[in-house]
C-alpha cells in the first residue's frame, strides 16, 4: 500500500486528484475497512488475529469439514469447533448475542465485570463442600463425573470486536454450566443434544452445524436423538430464557431445581441412565439368546 | 379610539364595500368607541374585513402581512386570542436562557418575514443559522451529510445575511429561533403599524351566521361572539387557532389523520462547546431511532435545542430522570446502539454511569455527533403529542384556515411552522389580488386560489414526512438494509442531495 502510494505521489497526476484518491473517507471506521493478507491491521485485543473475508470463509469451511470427517479430533481437542464457532458467528450472530446481554441487568453486569470461569476463579473444593442440592455442587459433581476441568478452554482469536470476543469466551466457559444444569454428558451423543439446545437458545451457527454430527452417531443413538433429545433441545431452547446472560457465579449457592425452573429448563432423561439400561437390556437379551441357543443345542 | 380617525377609516373602507355597509360601519364604529371596545351583545355585530382567530405565528404574521401591504393596509382587521399577549410585549429574555419551543425557519419563511417588516424586530442575537445537517440511521449507522457551503447545493441566504450582519455570506439551511421571539417580533410589527383591533384574553364562545337586519344582511357572514360578549362579523374569518380549531369546526371541515402514539420531547440544552466547527459553522443533527427521530438543533453559543420523538412511556421515564441522567440519555441517543438505549430506558437512575461505560465500547466518531450535553436548562423539558392531521379543505364560504388549524405534521423535517408561513403568504397574496380586483375577499370562489396553491404542496410534503417516520420506525433487518442502501446512494448523488436541500430550505419549483 505504501509502495503504491509513493508510486502515485511520484507520478505526474494532478495533486488534488491524488489527494482525493489516496485519502480514505473520514466517516468510514477502521473496523469496516477492507484489508488483504499483506497489510493485516494490528490486533484489536491481545491474541486477536484479524482475518480477511476469504480467510474467514475458508477457515469456516475447513474446520467444519475436518470436524465432520474427524469427530474424534473435534472432541478431544476443541480447536476445530472453536474455530468454526468464531468464524461463523461474525458479523451478525455474535453481535446479536451481545445485544441480548445488553438488554438485561445481569447480562450488562457480566459485560462490565467480565468474569472468567477457571479453576482459579471458581474454587472446586469449595463447590464440592456446598449442600448437595445447590448449583455449585451439581456443577462440581458433573466436572468430577465427566473428568473435565474448566481450564481447557481456548482463547478467542478471530472475533474482531473486543467485546464480542469476550461474549464468545463467556459462551465457551459457560458451556460446562449448560452441561451441568441439563446433566448431559460429554460423549458425542450428549454433546450433540446440548449443541442442538444451544443452537436454538443462543442462535449460534456453529451449534447448529454441530448437530450435523448426528449423522456420525450409531443407529440407536441417532434414533434416540430424533425421538427424545432433539425434540427436547428444540422445546427447551425455545422455552428457556437466553442462557448467555445468566450470571452463573452468583447462582452457585442456589437450589439447582429452583434455578432450572427460573431459567425454564426441563431436565432431559438421564443419558447415562438410559445408556446403562440399554446396555443392560442388550446384555440380558444376549444372555437369553445364548441360553436358548444352549438349550437348542442340548435338545 | 378617536372617533374622527375611525370615521376616516370607515370612509376609506367604503372603497371596498357597499354604501350601506359603510354607513352601518360608521355608526357602529361610533358606538364601539363610546363603549370602549366592549361590543353590545344585543345590537348589531362589529363588521370586519378579516377576523383572525388565534395569535400564534401564523395568525400574527397574516395580520402583519396585511397591514404592511399598501393594498390591504386599510382593511379592517381584528385578532382574537385566548391568552394575554402581554408576555410577548414584555419579552425580555436572559441572554443564556432559551425557550424550549423553538422552530426552524427556512430561508423562504425568513424572506417572507423580512418582506413584511417583521424580521428586523426579531432579536437576532437569539437566532442561530446553520449551514449543515447530519442525518443518520440509528440501526445501521448509514448517514447522509448536507452542507450548503460544500456540495450539497447552495441556498441563498436572505438579504440580511448578504449584507453581512452575521459576518457570513455563505448558504443557510435554516434558522433556529424561539417561537416566542418570532411572535413577539410579529406583535411589535403589528403594533408599529397599528390599526388591528386586538381582543386578547378572550375565548371564542360562539360562531354563527348573522341575521338579516334592516341595515345589513349578514346571513352568510360568520359572526363571532367572544367570552366578553363582543360580537364581530367577518367578511373573511381566518382560523389560525391551532389543531383543535373552533373555526374549522364551525365551517364543518373535517380534519383527517392519525396519531403517531409518539410525543415530541423538547428541552434546552447546554453543550460542552459551540459545535465542532465553532460558532460560524453550526450543524443540525438528527438520528433516526426505532422509537422516533432525535434531533439536536443549534442555538447561539453553547446552547442547543432538543426534539426527541419517542413513545409516551419512554418520554415519561426521561422526564422523571435527574438532570445528569437526562443529559446522559441525550448523549446516549446520539451515540449508543439501540439495545443499550432500550435498556437505559428501563432503569430508574444511574444512566450517567452506564452511558460512560458503554461509550468506551461503542464505535462512533466524536466529530460526527453533537458535542457532549453538559446541562439541561431547568424546567425546559416538556412534551407534546405528535399527530398527522390534514383538513379536507382550507377554505369555505368566508372561511380560510392557516397553519396548524389546517395541518399538523411530524416535526422530523422541521417544516410545521414554515408550512404555516407559506399558507399565510399565499392567503395574503390571494387577499391582495381580490382587493386589487375589487372582488369580495371572503367568497369561496375568490378563496379557491389560496386552497389550490397550498393544499397539494402541503399534502405532498406531509406525505413524505409521514413515510419517512414510518420507514425509520422499524428494526426489521430487510427494511434497514434497503433504507440504508437508499440513504447511501442519495448521499453520493450531489444533484439529488441539492434538490432535497433546496426543498428543505423552502425553495419552490418542481412541485
Amino acid at each position: 500500500m505504501s509502495l503504491l502510494r509513493s508510486r502515485i505521489l511520484n507520478s505526474n497526476l494532478p495533486r488534488e486528484l491524488i489527494a482525493t484518491c489516496t485519502l480514505t473517507p473520514p466517516h468510514r471506521e477502521p473496523h469496516h475497512r477492507q484489508f488483504s493478507v499483506l497489510n493485516r491491521p494490528p490486533p484489536n485485543y491481545e491474541g486477536h488475529v484479524p482475518l480477511t473475508k476469504t480467510e474467514r470463509v475458508g477457515m469456516a469451511i475447513g474446520s467444519a469439514v475436518l470436524a465432520f470427517l474427524n469427530p474424534r479430533r473435534a472432541e478431544t481437542n476443541k480447536d476445530l469447533i472453536a474455530t468454526l464457532g468464531e468464524t461463523t458467528s461474525q458479523p451478525y450472530f455474535i453481535t446479536r448475542l451481545r445485544d441480548t446481554m445488553l438488554l438485561t441487568p445481569s447480562g450488562r453486569r457480566i459485560l462490565r465485570l467480565r468474569p472468567r470461569i477457571t479453576s482459579s476463579t471458581l474454587s472446586l473444593p469449595h463447590l464440592r463442600s456446598l449442600p448437595k442440592n445447590t448449583l455449585g455442587h451439581t456443577y462440581a459433581l458433573w466436572l468430577d463425573r465427566e473428568g473435565v476441568s474448566p481450564d481447557t478452554r481456548d482463547a478467542v482469536k478471530y472475533i474482531d470486536d473486543e467485546e464480542c470476543a469476550y461474549v464468545m469466551q463467556r459462551y465457551r466457559e459457560c458451556h460446562d454450566f449448560y452441561h451441568a444444569i441439563t446433566g448431559l454428558p460429554v460423549w458425542r451423543e450428549g454433546e450433540v443434544a446440548l449443541k442442538g439446545f444451544e443452537a436454538v437458545n443462543l442462535g449460534l451457527p456453529m451449534a447448529g452445524l454441530s448437530v450435523a454430527a448426528v449423522a456420525t452417531l450409531k443407529k440407536g443413538e441417532r434414533s434416540r436423538f430424533w425421538g427424545v433429545y432433539g425434540p427436547w433441545a428444540v422445546e427447551n431452547g425455545v422455552g428457556a430464557r437466553c442462557l448467555i446472560d445468566v450470571f452463573w457465579e452468583e447462582l452457585l449457592e442456589r437450589d439447582v431445581g429452583e434455578v432450572r425452573r427460573e431459567l425454564g429448563i426441563e431436565m432431559p432423561v438421564d443419558l447415562r441412565g438410559v445408556r446403562k439400561a440399554e446396555r443392560e437390556r442388550r446384555r440380558k437379551g444376549r444372555e437369553e439368546g445364548e441360553r436358548s441357543g444352549d438349550g437348542l443345542g442340548i435338545n | 379610539m378617536n372617533p374622527v380617525l375611525s370615521s376616516l377609516r370607515a370612509r376609506q373602507l367604503s372603497g371596498v364595500r357597499c354604501r350601506t355597509c359603510a354607513r352601518l360601519l360608521r355608526r357602529e364604529k361610533r358606538s364601539f368607541a363610546t363603549a370602549s371596545g366592549a361590543g353590545d351583545p344585543e345590537g348589531d355585530p362589529e363588521i370586519y374585513d378579516v377576523v383572525c382567530v388565534g395569535g400564534g405565528p401564523a395568525g400574527l404574521s397574516l395580520l402583519a402581512a396585511l397591514r404592511s401591504h399598501p393594498t390591504t393596509s386599510r382593511l379592517r382587521l381584528a385578532l382574537i386570542e385566548t391568552q394575554s399577549l402581554t408576555p410577548l410585549r414584555t419579552f425580555a429574555p436572559q441572554p443564556d436562557s432559551y425557550s424550549n419551543r423553538c422552530s426552524s425557519l427556512t430561508p423562504a419563511s425568513v424572506g417572507f418575514l423580512d418582506g413584511i417588516g417583521a424580521w428586523r424586530h426579531v432579536r437576532r442575537e437569539r437566532v442561530m443559522s446553520y449551514g449543515g445537517m447530519r442525518v443518520w440511521d440509528g440501526v445501521s449507522g448509514e448517514s447522509i451529510g448536507f452542507d450548503v457551503d460544500g456540495g450539497g447545493g447552495g441556498v441563498e441566504g436572505v438579504k440580511e445575511e448578504r449584507e453581512g450582519t452575521e459576518g457570513s455570506n455563505g448558504g443557510v439551511v435554516a434558522y433556529m429561533n424561539e417561537n416566542v421571539n418570532l411572535t413577539s417580533a410579529l406583535l411589535r410589527r403589528i403594533e408599529e403599524l397599528g390599526g388591528v383591533d386586538i381582543l386578547e384574553g378572550e375565548k371564542v364562545e360562539d360562531i354563527a351566521f348573522g341575521e338579516d337586519t334592516p341595515t345589513a344582511d349578514l346571513t352568510s357572514w360568520p359572526v363571532i361572539t367572544t367570552s366578553s360578549g363582543t360580537r364581530l362579523a367577518a367578511r373573511l374569518l381566518v382560523g389560525a387557532d391551532g389543531a383543535n380549531s373552533p373555526v374549522r369546526t364551525f365551517a364543518g371541515i373535517e380534519s383527517r389523520g392519525w396519531d403517531y402514539n409518539r410525543v415530541g420531547l423538547v428541552a434546552t440544552l447546554k453543550l460542552s462547546g459551540p459545535g465542532w466547527g465553532g460558532e460560524g459553522k453550526k450543524i443540525a443533527y438528527q438520528r433516526f431511532l426505532p422509537t422516533g427521530p432525535v434531533a439536536m438543533l443549534p442555538l447561539p453559543g453553547n446552547m442547543s435545542t432538543l426534539v426527541w420523538s419517542t413513545t409516551p412511556a419512554l418520554a415519561a421515564r426521561l422526564k422523571s430522570l435527574s438532570p445528569e441522567d437526562f443529559c446522559a440519555m441525550v448523549n446516549a441517543a446520539f451515540r449508543l446502539r439501540t439495545p443499550d438505549l432500550k435498556f437505559l430506558h428501563t432503569i430508574e437512575g444511574g444512566q450517567k454511569d452506564e452511558v460512560s461505560w458503554r461509550e468506551t465500547h461503542t464505535k462512533f466518531s466524536r466529530e460526527q455527533v453533537p458535542q457532549d450535553v453538559v446541562a439541561v436548562q431547568p424546567g425546559s423539558i416538556a412534551s407534546f403529542p405528535l399527530k398527522f392531521r390534514h383538513a379536507d379543505s382550507y377554505i369555505s364560504q368566508r372561511i380560510a384556515l392557516v397553519g396548524d388549524a389546517a395541518h399538523s405534521v411530524h416535526p422530523l423535517a422541521g417544516q410545521g411552522l414554515n408550512q404555516g408561513q407559506g399558507d399565510v403568504e399565499a392567503l395574503t397574496q390571494n387577499i391582495i389580488y381580490n382587493v386589487e380586483h375589487g372582488a369580495d375577499i371572503g367568497t369561496r370562489m375568490n378563496l379557491e386560489g389560496y386552497g389550490k396553491e397550498r393544499y397539494w404542496r402541503n399534502h405532498v410534503l406531509m406525505g413524505v414526512v409521514d413515510k419517512l417516520h414510518k420507514l425509520y420506525a422499524t428494526e426489521n433487518l430487510g427494511v434497514v438494509r434497503v433504507r440504508s442502501l437508499g440513504l447511501g446512494i442519495v448521499d453520493r448523488l450531489e444533484g439529488v442531495k441539492g434538490w432535497v436541500m433546496r426543498r428543505a430550505a423552502g425553495e419552490r419549483g418542481l412541485f
